[in-house]
């Protein structure tokens, strides 16, 4: 039979004091890896959850971003009309000749400015976006300059709201309406007309393509082939899925802060775990006298500190994720390493992200309870009993 | 005895105690002051007097807008203007996207007088001038790279549809970034079929008097045409670029003092432990003529030198690690360009070590006062 649980539970709860500072500090360090790689996290899922898979974006060869891309008029004529591109009911093709340009907007309470994507598009780009709706207003018409904003720049920005209008360079922009982009990247968008949006920003070229092959795999297949080839166009064609998978790079630079955190500072708990444990072992060497000549082994001894140890940075570790959990939806931004505009995202913390979180507190508890376990099994008995 | 020597004494009684605690304050420490020094690096651009002088005038819209290359002769016309160039961040694949360094277009003939701080080599930059296909690259990209003056490098365009055939000039040492490469504006409007536009101006100024004036003019003169300025000092510009990675301050101000609540926890809860224990030798002290004070003022100092010694080590482990190890890995290269230098400063060394003397003193209040209140009486009949 082993040393029953309930023994090392009640010893923990008479050192209350020592046990709840141990437990707070592995609570914290738990919490800090948590919300460190739930913002990396939330950020990542923007940009995955983004994109329709049945699209493919067109890009100038060599490009990174859409707003860096240059694709001519005459590309865009080209393009258009290649065979395997899908058409509408009436005929027209699928294919969206976009522009994304960076603006720079106040933030609301004057507190600075950032930078925001505005992309012209066309009815067919509305089109090939399906999870786009709106959720207050009207869609904008061209040519009265007039734009949508998403829901997340209305919260964050001046002047965004619908009715108010703001200045780039010498046009106003009247918002007319607000639309919901399912936490996707396009939250960070405002909406204008393709042609308008050219003509205001002086631009005599669009910026990229979005288009809706057919579904006849080999059609498709050719087709990029052609315009990959053609000496002409000199493009890249990729999933628009695909071409926000590569935006996650933004979140490395996090992870990797959170990772280094969590190891440096969980090595400092298990420090602080150890000490905790020798301090039980030494108070306790009476105690382990007698359960060992109560008939308990040395092997089960070990176990029962070292599960002692677990415990304690188990209850450390739930306590860091309760702590953790209110920043779960909290929206914030940061600068896409990509486009060099603000997006927006939110804090999100998935079962994994606890579990892992739960990991590096067991890790701790292993950590800080093996030494002290090993002393308390070595103990000879005699000497045990003996000590006062 | 001394007392001295007494404290020592009890702070060595528990030698493992000791040591797991020591080391527990120094990692903390450790990890605060590398963390205030990563804050610093990214939201402090470094000023010099030089720097001070470089004002940069870019597109109202905003930074992903370019300029008409027409404006720069009115602003070179503008009084207090010493030189102006223009300056066109290139952003350019060399290789791999994972070899990223900046890039730039600029006029070759004034670059040397732009950046003042930075050593040119006059021969290097007359050859370079020369060499319409040219570049001179900051020394730490040199290196990066293993390049040597005379190489020929590949720049793919990711957003200036050309690609440039570059052969280093020359190299540069010095100033504030050492990573850069500058190559002649003019090679680039070549290769683009003159777009006629630059990303921004980089001026500098006859003196610091003239700067507010200055930025009130170019921008005044550029009002209401077709593509409006926004005028500002380079340090104004790089707080800006920061501010857009977002709240960096209040991400790691928080963690940080998440890590000296910990380290106060585990530090308070060591101490209180190695007082408790010796509750019958603070009666006998007592017993013998020390009064409570003097009793306070003995935890005082032995929780005070722990805190020390690990503040000690911590911070000046962070100031002298980091020293020993960017005297041989190029920062640049492994942070992927986010940091220029990583330079721990003798002020947050300083307030690294505030706060273990803080940590010295409150980590033994609570077990000091409660000795100091215990009489003799009780303290004689506590067994341990």
């Amino acid at each position: 039979m082993a040393v029953p649980l309930k023994y090392n539970w009640r010893n923990l709860c008479v050192r209350w004091r020592l046990t709840l500072a141990t437990m707070l500090g592995i609570a914290l360090v738990v919490a800090v890896f948590i919300m460190v790689m739930a913002l990396a996290n939330g950020l990542k899922v923007t940009y995955i959850s983004t994109g329709d898979p049945r699209n493919l974006l067109v890009l100038r060869k060599g490009s990174t971003a859409e707003s860096s891309s240059q694709i001519t008029r005459n590309d865009v004529r080209l393009i258009k009309y290649l065979e395997g591109i899908a058409r509408d009911a009436d005929g027209q093709p699928l294919a969206s000749p976009e522009i994304l340009v960076l603006i720079n907007l106040q933030r609301r309470d004057r507190r600075g400015s950032a930078n925001v994507l505005v992309r012209g598009i066309g009815p067919v780009g509305l089109q090939l976006r399906t999870r786009i709706h709106l959720i207050q207003g009207r869609m904008f018409q061209p040519g009265l300059h007039e734009c949508v904003v998403s829901r997340r720049i209305a919260e964050r920005f001046a002047n965004c709201e619908v009715g108010q209008q703001f200045r780039t360079g010498r046009t106003f922009w009247r918002v007319v309406g607000i639309f919901d982009a399912e936490k996707t990247a396009y939250e960070s968008e405002i909406w204008v007309d393709a042609d308008e949006a050219r003509n205001v920003f002086k631009r005599n070229f669009y910026g990229s393509i979005l288009i809706r092959p057919v579904e006849d795999l080999a059609v498709v297949a050719r087709m990029i082939h052609r315009m990959e080839t053609d000496k002409q166009l000199s493009v890249r064609v990729l999933p628009e899925t695909e071409y926000y998978q590569e935006q996650t790079r933004t979140a490395t630079p996090i992870q990797w802060l959170g990772s280094v955190l969590a190891v440096v500072m969980s090595i400092g708990a298990a420090f602080s775990a150890m000490n905790t444990m020798y301090a039980a072992v030494s108070s306790r060497t009476r105690e382990i006298g007698t359960l060992r000549v109560l008939g308990f082994r040395r092997r089960q001894i070990y176990v029962s500190f070292l599960l002692e140890s677990v415990l304690l940075a188990i209850c450390g570790g739930v306590i860091g994720c309760l702590f953790s959990l209110p920043l779960n939806g909290v929206a914030t931004g940061t600068m896409s390493w990509t486009t060099f505009s603000e997006v927006a995202f939110e804090f999100r913390i998935t079962p994994l992200l606890l579990a892992e979180g739960m990991a590096f507190a067991l890790a701790m508890g292993v950590m800080g309870g093996l030494l002290p376990a090993r002393m308390a099994a070595r103990k000879p008995v005699l000497d045990a009993l003996r000590s006062a | 005895m001394t007392v001295p020597g007494f404290i020592l004494r009890n702070a060595l009684r528990n030698k493992r105690r000791l040591v797991l605690t020591l080391l527990s304050v120094t990692l903390s420490l450790f990890l605060f002051t590398m963390l205030q020094t990563a804050l610093r690096e990214m939201t402090q651009p470094a000023q010099t007097e030089d720097s001070a002088l470089r004002i940069i005038v870019r597109h109202k819209v905003s930074l992903g807008n370019a300029l008409p290359i027409r404006h720069q002769s009115r602003i070179e016309r503008t009084p207090g203007v010493r030189v102006c160039s223009k300056f066109t961040w290139f952003g350019g694949l060399y290789k791999d996207p994972k070899d990223f360094f900046p890039q730039f277009g600029v006029d070759a003939d004034k670059i040397a007088q732009i950046f003042t701080e930075a050593q040119f080599d006059p021969q290097e930059v007359a050859a370079f001038v020369k060499d319409r296909a040219g570049c001179i690259v900051g020394v730490k990209t040199m290196e990066r790279f293993g390049w040597k003056v005379g190489d020929k490098i590949t720049l793919q365009g990711t957003i200036w549809p050309c690609d440039l055939h570059l052969t280093i000039r020359g190299v540069y040492r010095g100033g504030i970034d050492e990573t850069n490469l500058f190559f002649h504006h003019e090679y680039m409007d070549e290769l683009c079929r003159r777009p006629g536009l630059a990303l921004m101006f980089w001026i500098r100024a006859d003196s610091r008097e003239v700067i507010p004036e200055l930025i009130r003019r170019i921008d005044e003169m550029f009002a209401n045409s077709d593509a409006e300025t926004k005028t500002e000092t380079e340090r104004a510009f790089l707080l800006e670029f920061v501010s857009l990675i977002g709240n960096v301050k209040l991400l790691i101000g928080s963690i940080c003092s998440v890590i000296v609540f910990t380290l106060i926890l585990v530090t308070a809860s060591t101490m209180s432990m190695a007082i408790r224990e010796r509750t019958r030798e603070i009666a006998v002290l007592k017993a013998i003529g020390y009064d409570g004070w003097q009793v306070f003022g003995l935890i005082l100092a032995e929780s005070f030198g722990l805190a020390i010694t690990g503040g000690f080590l911590g911070c000046f482990g962070a100031w002298w690690g980091t020293w020993a190890l960017f005297q041989r890995v190029n920062i640049a290269a492994i942070s992927n360009g986010m940091f220029i230098k990583f330079e721990v400063t003798p002020h947050i060394v300083a307030s690294g070590m505030l706060i273990a003397v803080v940590l010295g003193i409150v980590s033994c209040l609570a077990p000091a006062w409660a000795a100091v209140r215990t009489s003799v009486v009780t303290g004689l009949k506590e067994l341990d």
